[in-house]
């Protein structure tokens, strides 16, 4: 299949962003900050180009459709969720150094589905269940929270690495030097999950409105289902925590840590230790 | 003496209900005891529990409830708490917003002003009048027209734009108590059942999960037809019910079900949940005449009379054994020979040898069954849903209104400086501040521009126009 091809070339080029991304913070060198910019675009381009050429093959089989219907095709996705998710905050920021701590997620993630044997890349028509324009609504909208997520945990990373050095009225030095500051780190954490808790939530809607549809109930206590809810939970403590008690810094990022970490757990914990009705990603 | 602390307990249980800690706590409290939820199997039969616990294990964990968590008497408790705490939090805060926005800060006081941020301020040329009214248009134009107040010399300017978004909490609250509520109907109002059925028989009930039966409320459900479908790969494609809906004597409704596409009627809906195979519709024979050898492919139906192509001979497929003395699927076969006695035999599916033996004028090999299916279909009656998705839409509006929007106010006031003129400009928004000090700034630079050199602006507006 060419788009398996595509994406074990956009997996590479994934990795030579994230490399590109890292020189850029050792070497401070705006010339390799371009070029991590421009190669990212590239990938995104290419990466686009593979999930089309999946959707295109998915019909040349006869049983076309969307490419987000199991883990393969759902680890492709969120990959390219979380590269175009960044790059919009890269355009908004206008600084790139976000990019070293994006940029791993996006490449472990598509890295996965390219080389793990256990992660299957062939094409497969869909079960019953899945036949729904719902599937489109909710893995598209629970994605670009995940990919939200994942960039606010990189955030906080980067939050908790500048905080941990910095001591008060010393001038920071090398790569460090380069982050912005512990206030707008801070503040991005913040409107990262600000953007990634409302998708989260007409996820997990998106998601009851399916159930309803084909399994006749629209909250089964599901472990995939509850787990989105205890994800939930952590994000809906980060934002109570920040709004009206005021935390700020340190404790929200670790907060935001936690969640990312129960982000991933509903993502692949779900499907691998536990077992239930969601069983295709 | 004994009045004081009832009443201290009472205001401190309240206190203690409206205060984030308890919300804090109680999210915490529920993430993690939904994490044994996800990881003890719910509801299932004893022995699977006694296969992975000890037997005291698994009695302590039925008498705590974790073996049906989600509905154990504790867990219920904790969410009824979180919202009570939810109510008591949010009208405490809403009678804050409230009083804010209905007497808004219209004129600051010196320190208030001090403590304002982001601010700017500029010396205007000439007597304080001459600036009024294009201070309120520009205002107008880029913000909204302001409300202007003279006191003491000094001009107030006041606008404020996004109200709403200070609401946007209180309807995300309300969309998750909705929600709950939707829930709680559903669990008291509602039920869920299943009815199965072979094709061509009608059902007037339904199966309830434990055990009881309810009468489907003014109609019956016929089951017309149920088929099943495969890709290629041999994957399932399709599920499908064909089924009427008679009320009386007359069919009201006829409808298919399928997966994903529920039927709903009489405020029940029906799921297409399982199928099976229960005896077969027909088969398709070989028979073959002993004397010439010709074979003819029939297509028999259960219990119908099946003939050879010229009518020179019949026979009826009566009984279907699955397994027949361990030799496998057999029909039982009444041969309908003219000018013979009837004759009964069994006709082997996996054993067409034994034909060979058997005396008469024609052999059978059994070449396809076709099942006769009956199709499991689950029955859902939940007056809650409704109210549920309601509760998501006043969910998905508080989280535009509190995320995508914010509250911003401008103050601008003019005082005299001498002859001249002191313009003041303040603001402040109370969410996304750094995305507001770029409109302020933005808005600033515009007003300033505008000010100082009015000629060049209206010159270009002319030549715009």
């Amino acid at each position: 299949m060419i788009s398996s091809k595509f994406v074990t070339a956009v997996t590479f080029l994934y990795l030579f962003c994230t490399v590109l991304y890292f020189s850029y913070l050792a070497f401070r060198s705006k010339k390799l900050g371009s070029l991590a910019v421009i190669s990212t675009w590239v990938a995104l381009t290419l990466h686009t180009v593979a999930i089309l050429a999946r959707w295109i093959e998915s019909y040349r089989l006869g049983f076309g459709h969307a490419p987000l219907s199991n883990m393969y095709e759902s680890l492709v996705f969120f990959s390219w969720c979380i590269t175009f998710i960044y790059l919009l905050w890269e355009v908004k920021l206008k600084t790139r150094i976000v990019g070293a701590f994006a940029m791993p997620f996006a490449f472990l993630t598509i890295a996965y589905a390219a080389l793990s044997p256990g992660v299957s890349d062939r094409i497969d028509p869909l079960m019953p269940a899945l036949q729904s324009n719902w599937l489109h609504a909710h893995v598209i909208t629970c994605f670009l929270s995940y990919a939200s997520f994942a960039i606010s945990c990189g955030v906080s990373v980067m939050y908790l690495l500048k905080a941990r050095r910095e001591k008060p009225g010393q001038p920071e030095g090398g790569m460090l030097s380069l982050f912005p500051t512990l206030e707008s780190l801070d503040a991005l954490i913040y409107r990262t999950i600000a953007v990634g808790f409302p998708l989260l939530t007409i996820g997990i809607i998106t998601g009851s409105a399916w159930a309803n549809y084909a399994w006749g109930a629209y909250w089964s206590w599901d472990p995939k289902e509850t787990w989105s809810l205890i994800t939930w939970f952590v994000y809906a403590i980060f934002l109570h925590a920040r709004f009206t008690r005021e935390w700020r810094g340190k404790r929200t990022a670790v907060l935001s840590l936690i969640g990312f970490a129960a982000v991933i757990f509903t993502y692949f914990g779900v499907n691998y230790v536990l077992s239930g009705l969601h069983s295709y990603a | 003496m004994s009045r004081k602390p009832e009443k201290d307990l009472i205001s401190s249980l309240g206190e203690a209900l409206s205060s984030l800690r308890l919300t804090i706590g109680l999210l915490i409290v529920l993430a993690v005891v939904s994490i044994f939820g996800t990881v003890i199997p719910q509801n299932a039969a004893p022995e699977e529990y006694l296969r992975v616990y000890k037997a005291a294990t698994y009695k302590i964990l039925h008498i705590l409830g974790f073996l049906d968590m989600y509905r154990s008497w504790w867990f219920v408790f904790l969410l009824a708490l979180l919202c009570l705490n939810l109510i008591a939090c949010s009208v405490g805060r809403f009678r804050l917003t409230w009083r804010l926005l209905s007497h808004p800060r219209e004129r600051l006081e010196d320190p208030e002003w001090k403590s304002l941020s982001p601010k700017k301020s500029l010396s205007l040329k000439g007597p304080l009048p001459n600036w009024i009214s294009s201070v309120r248009d520009g205002l107008a134009g880029r913000f909204r027209a302001p409300k202007v107040l003279e006191e003491g010399g000094t001009v107030h300017f006041w606008a404020e734009k996004g109200k709403l978004s200070r609401f946007g909490v209180y309807f995300v609250h309300l969309g998750v108590l909705v929600i709950l509520g939707g829930a709680l109907i559903g669990f008291f109002y509602g039920f869920r059942g299943n009815i199965n059925l072979v094709e061509g028989e009608t059902a007037s009930r339904v199966t309830l999960r434990n055990g009881g039966q309810i009468p489907l409320p003014g109609f019956k459900l016929k089951l017309e037809q149920f088929t099943v479908s495969f890709y290629s790969t041999g994957a399932p494609k399709e599920f499908k019910s064909v089924v009427t809906l008679r009320e009386g004597d007359q069919n009201v409704r006829s409808e298919s079900i399928r997966v994903n596409h529920p039927l709903s009627h009489k405020g029940l809906s029906f799921y297409q949940s399982s199928y099976g195979a229960a005896g077969v519709e027909k088969a398709v024979l070989a028979v073959q005449e002993k004397n010439s050898g010709k074979e003819h492919l029939v297509e028999a139906k259960m219990g119908v009379k099946a003939e050879l192509p010229g009518g020179h001979y019949a026979f009826v497929l009566t009984r279907f054994i699955p397994d027949l003395q361990g030799q496998g699927p057999a029909f039982q076969v009444m041969s309908l020979e003219p000018n013979r006695p009837h004759e009964n035999f069994f006709v082997l599916q996996n054993h067409p040898e034994m034909e060979d033996r058997r005396p008469g004028a024609y052999r059978f090999k059994v070449r396809e069954i076709v099942p006769r299916y009956y199709s499991g279909l689950q029955v859902n009656k939940d007056p809650g849903v409704p109210l549920v998705w309601t509760g998501c839409v006043f969910m998905i509006v508080g989280f535009y209104l509190t995320f995508f929007l914010s509250h911003r106010r401008l103050w601008v006031r003019l005082s005299n400086q001498g002859k001249d003129t002191l313009l003041e400009f303040a603001g402040s928004s109370h969410r996304n501040r750094i995305g507001f000090e770029q409109e302020f700034e933005r808005m600033f630079q515009a007003l300033r521009e505008e000010m100082l050199h009015p000629g060049k602006h209206s010159k270009e507006r002319g030549e715009q126009a």
